[in-house]
């Protein structure tokens, strides 16, 4: 097991330090995209700061509680992404019958297309955004238990933001379409920059349990102030053992359908 | 004439070669507006609530007046000129007797009727979910100066977006690049599409305003919504016209001044 782990592990760095090579060789546009990612996260946090200064409270939420929710947000988005950036290329491996290459491969096909292509861009931005969620996390005075709680439940919310990717990839096989289902992905979990609180029913159930951002990103950070109850934890981790065993499930499925077409 | 009503109408049955593409599309502005609705719905879950001049029935007024307006005036095809020039395939459009803006406004608008026809549907389904309290605006004023804000809107979005897809011509590799930049960053929040921009302090507020962006989105609704009126109206129809002619004269200079480095790469 540990051995597989390490060869995972090595196979990882090397397609990593590829990604990061073709990237770091288009300096230009890594520079733009990164200005990009940077301004879009300093406008939503101007606009909820000024937004808080004029009304110092939002759904019962203080302003420093309202922008740790946004920071934990934010913290699942760009760790996905700067993991999980190859989803975003699937679709022509799939057109092209480029898909081939990797089923013949001696490794795990699911890992290759995952986790092929780490993206530099946001590995740049997780250090600072690290830090200003430590920032905003000790200005809610956690204790030692809550600090631990919100760390696993971060770790649970990963676990079902990753069965979202493979579900996306699955899909991708079996429709042919990525671009638009990973950004539908992306679009209902920017719901969950705010807590889902401020959702009505039944918007608010449906981003609980059926697409449960409010467990990947509402809940641990909810955990941090002490807000959670022994039932709701049980709860993530039953909703995050399920999606990642229906999104491996979902997975083999697809791939019995792939056609190999083009190829 | 005929010509360029040709292309609107191919152009228009374009869009239903991908179906899933376009609907997953108009899917995902309706996540965006659930987000804006719900954020403003909350904070102004009080109906006397007063903040920020506005109550509840025009901010939650705003958001959906946010539904129209962008389908009117960000819903755009000219995004793929950048492509055109990075891959050379603006030499076959240039050789063909038609103007190649006009193509591409003719294109924009058929891309605007279709996404309104959507957006229609889209604001009577959440209008009767929601329930919203609604300001219809009835002063025959205030709705020809709407609509003057909306055709200014439309213009300076044109040439903004042709001077953002001039940029491969000397930068093949950044032509999505900067449209991210600009287009999915930059407009989408300072545009009013998120937040209306007087929720920023004075000075904040002065400097994006002598921005083209506000004149995109927040202008045109506030301008609906009678909050701009009189002198600040005239005043505001003054800034978006210079824009759009500063923005056409540096259309037509950056675009003819990249025609002399273009290269057909690609062909």
């Amino acid at each position: 097991m540990i051995k597989k782990f390490k060869k995972y592990l090595k196979i990882w760095w090397m397609m990593s330090r590829n990604s990061f090579s073709v990237v770091i060789n288009q300096k230009l546009a890594l520079s733009v995209f990164l200005i990009g990612k940077i301004l879009r996260f300093v406008f939503f946090f101007g606009f909820l700061y000024f937004l808080l200064l004029g009304n110092s409270t939002l759904a019962g939420y203080t302003s420093n509680q309202i922008i740790f929710f946004f920071l934990t947000f934010n913290l699942i988005d760009v760790i996905t992404q700067f993991l999980f950036r190859e989803v975003y290329n699937f679709r022509p491996m799939i057109v092209n019958g480029d898909f081939d290459l990797v089923l013949v491969r001696p490794l795990s096909a699911l890992f290759r297309v995952l986790m092929g292509g780490a993206d530099v861009i946001d590995l740049v931005t997780i250090p600072p955004l690290i830090g200003l969620t430590i920032y905003y996390g000790v200005l809610l005075h956690p204790s030692f238990y809550e600090t631990v709680l919100f760390l696993v439940l971060l770790a649970n919310g990963f676990l079902i933001a990753t069965a979202f990717h493979i579900i996306v990839l699955s899909l991708a096989i079996v429709t042919l379409e990525v671009d638009h289902t990973v950004m539908i992905y992306r679009d209902l979990t920017s719901l969950g920059r705010l807590p889902v609180d401020i959702y009505k029913q039944p918007l608010q159930a449906f981003l609980t349990y059926l697409i449960p951002v409010g467990i990947m990103i509402t809940l641990p950070a909810k955990a941090l102030m002490g807000l959670v109850a022994p039932m709701g934890i049980l709860l993530a981790f039953f909703v995050g053992a399920v999606a990642l065993f229906v999104s491996f499930r979902f997975w083999n499925y697809a791939l019995t359908k792939y056609s190999s077409a083009s190829s | 004439m005929r010509k360029y009503w040709s292309i609107f109408k191919i152009s228009f049955e374009q869009e239903f070669v991908y179906r899933l593409n376009f609907i997953l599309w108009r899917v995902r502005n309706v996540f965006q507006i659930l987000l804006t609705y719900f954020l403003w719905s909350t904070v102004f879950s009080s109906p006397q609530t007063q903040i920020f001049g506005y109550d509840r029935e025009k901010i939650l007024t705003y958001v959906f007046g946010i539904i129209v307006v962008r389908a009117l005036v960000l819903s755009a095809r000219a995004m793929d000129v950048s492509t055109d020039i990075a891959q050379g395939d603006l030499s076959n459009y240039l050789l063909k007797p038609l103007s190649y803006f006009k193509y591409w406004f003719t294109r924009d608008i058929s891309s605007k009727a279709l996404n309104l026809i959507f957006a229609a549907v889209e604001f009577f389904v959440l209008f009767v979910i929601l329930k919203p309290p609604f300001f219809f605006q009835v002063n025959p004023v205030t709705l020809f100066a709407f609509s003057v804000t909306v055709i200014l809107a439309i213009l300076i979005y044109f040439f903004l977006l042709f001077l953002i897809s001039s940029i491969p011509f000397w930068a093949p590799e950044i032509g999505w690049g900067s449209h991210f930049l600009v287009t999915v960053v930059i407009i989408e929040a300072l545009s009013g599409s998120l937040f209306p921009i007087n929720i920023l302090p004075g000075g904040l507020q002065s400097v994006v305003s002598a921005t083209p962006f506000p004149y995109l989105i927040y202008f045109p609704v506030e301008v609906y919504l009678g909050n701009i009126t009189g002198s600040a109206l005239i005043g505001g129809l003054m800034v978006a016209i210079a824009w759009t002619g500063v923005l056409w004269f540096a259309m037509n200079f950056v675009w003819q001044k990249g025609l002399k480095v273009y290269q057909a790469i690609g062909r």
